[in-house]
């Protein structure tokens, strides 16, 4: 099975262990993630908070590229996989806003390239099944809190799940690598985003909340699918402890991360090493 | 919220902002789903169900000058709520575009915003650790973080170089030539 992949800025720099992970599940899966020759960013919040225009015309250039070579384009940041998938939409819909877009870009694009998030296509081309029979080395129960954030389950039109207020898709992958996912209420809640920033208290709120909540369900740790919401979660974990003087010590993967260590893959290739708050409590269970 | 003067309403507003209708926004049957659901609802100033309302009625200069506008995060939490699909996300978005500046600290936030396209336009993609330099010293919040800088180098989770895309011109042309579509429109 053969892709086009979009890695998107953030797993070239924060989200390195995100990109290294997926690399490496891929490639024991047998899936060919090629990535995207010459992607460019996809335009996320600046760019439809400036000028609706832009924010179709730059993931439109990236799926023209996708159109020539016939594949699914296929996306790990939440945030890239709405922007990506939003002008599609957007575009489906609005043969004006084609229009400038082919104008603004210099080439035509139809609209047909169909944008996939790395969480659908393991369910839906690889299958639990396949995945389980991969597994060599299960979780042993571990309990995970899966956290979907923003905008893999909204707005409903762009959601990869059935429920976009109680996703099951990152549960039933990680149970059938033997983790024990907890149910909990938070898991669609929004950590804060890019505010991550320019307003790090906002973050520090509503990322709190978040891990207090995975904490109080009786998780070993966070599965996120998404750069923004992982770094936000992990490199603010202790930011937040420090505020409310309430340790919390939750590790935050990539739900790659812990199907690679279930494939057997190494904490190397897994870029295990660049998590800041320590998961050595979950992985010697 | 004090009433407004009756000259600083633009009865043409929503022609402006959705001159498709895509938005709903008149479907809006202010049941506060949105605003209960809201993720800044403690901190903004103005609720996305009063967003809609004033909107319609043409209350452009308590919108721009809004806090609201530069606080939403983007969760997308109120659309996907809304029983009448209005969609505030994309009302914020246009109100955006359309203010000018953004009071006291949010100044921080559109700074921000404007980084981050000049690191796009400039490299094809996003330099995040370019990006935070310029940042820094356009907003003048020095100190924000500057102890995480280690911890991230360490991990190598900041690129010191910024990426090398053939793409650059191509997204330095797309900026130009949707500006340029702007000012025709103007």
């Amino acid at each position: 099975m053969k892709y086009s992949f979009f890695p998107g800025c953030s797993l070239e720099s924060t989200a390195k262990d995100y990109l290294m992970s997926t690399q490496a599940v891929a490639k024991a899966l047998g899936i060919q993630l090629e990535e995207l020759p010459d992607w460019t960013c996809c335009g996320s919040t600046p760019a439809h908070a400036t000028d609706a225009l832009l924010a179709a015309a730059l993931p439109a250039r990236n799926l023209a590229i996708a159109e020539g070579r016939g594949q699914d384009m296929v996306v790990c940041c939440a945030a890239c996989y709405g922007r990506l998938a939003g002008a599609n939409l957007a575009l489906a819909e609005d043969s004006h806003l084609r229009e400038q877009v082919a104008a603004a870009i210099g080439r035509e694009y139809s609209g047909g390239v169909k944008v996939r998030h790395f969480l659908q296509v393991l369910r839906e081309d690889i299958g639990l099944a396949e995945i389980r029979d991969r597994v060599t080395r299960p979780l042993g129960g571990t309990k995970v809190a899966c956290y979907y954030g923003c905008l893999l389950t909204r707005p409903k039109e762009l959601s990869i799940v059935d429920d976009p207020e109680d996703p099951q898709l990152m549960e039933e992958l990680l149970s059938a690598i033997g983790a024990e996912p907890v149910e909990w209420p938070f898991k669609t809640e929004c950590c804060g985003a890019s505010f991550s920033i320019t307003r790090a208290d906002t973050v520090k709120r509503l990322s709190g909340e978040i891990l207090r909540m995975a904490k109080e369900s009786g998780a070993d740790c966070v599965a996120a699918a998404c750069p923004l919401c992982q770094t936000n979660l992990d490199l603010r974990q202790a930011d937040i402890e420090r505020s409310t003087g309430e340790r919390i010590g939750l590790p935050v993967f990539y739900f790659t991360q812990l199907l690679g260590r279930a494939l057997g893959l190494s904490d190397e290739a897994l870029g295990i090493g660049k998590l800041i708050t320590d998961p050595g409590r979950v992985l010697t269970r | 919220m004090s009433m407004p003067a009756v000259e600083t309403i633009d009865w043409r507003l929503v022609q402006k902002l959705d001159p498709d209708g895509r938005l709903n926004l008149a479907s809006c049957l202010q049941c506060g789903r949105c605003s209960s659901g809201c993720m800044m609802r403690q901190e903004t100033d103005i609720l996305p169900h009063q967003l809609n309302r004033m909107a319609l009625l043409g209350m452009k200069d308590q919108l721009l000058k809004s806090k609201a506008i530069w606080m939403c995060v983007s969760c997308q939490t109120c659309v996907a709520r809304c029983p009448m699909k209005v969609d505030t996300p994309v009302l914020i978005d246009k109100l955006h575009a359309m203010a000018q500046a953004a009071p006291g600290d949010l100044r921080k936030v559109h700074v921000f915003n404007n980084v981050m396209l000049a690191s796009m336009r400039r490299f094809g993609r996003v330099w995040e650790f370019g990006m935070m330099g310029v940042y820094k010293l356009r907003s003048l919040d020095f100190f924000t973080d500057l102890g995480k800088l280690p911890t991230m180098l360490r991990k190598g989770k900041f690129s010191i170089l910024p990426p090398v895309t053939k793409g650059c011109s191509a997204v330095a042309d797309i900026f130009d030539r949707v500006r340029r579509a702007r000012r025709a429109q103007r």
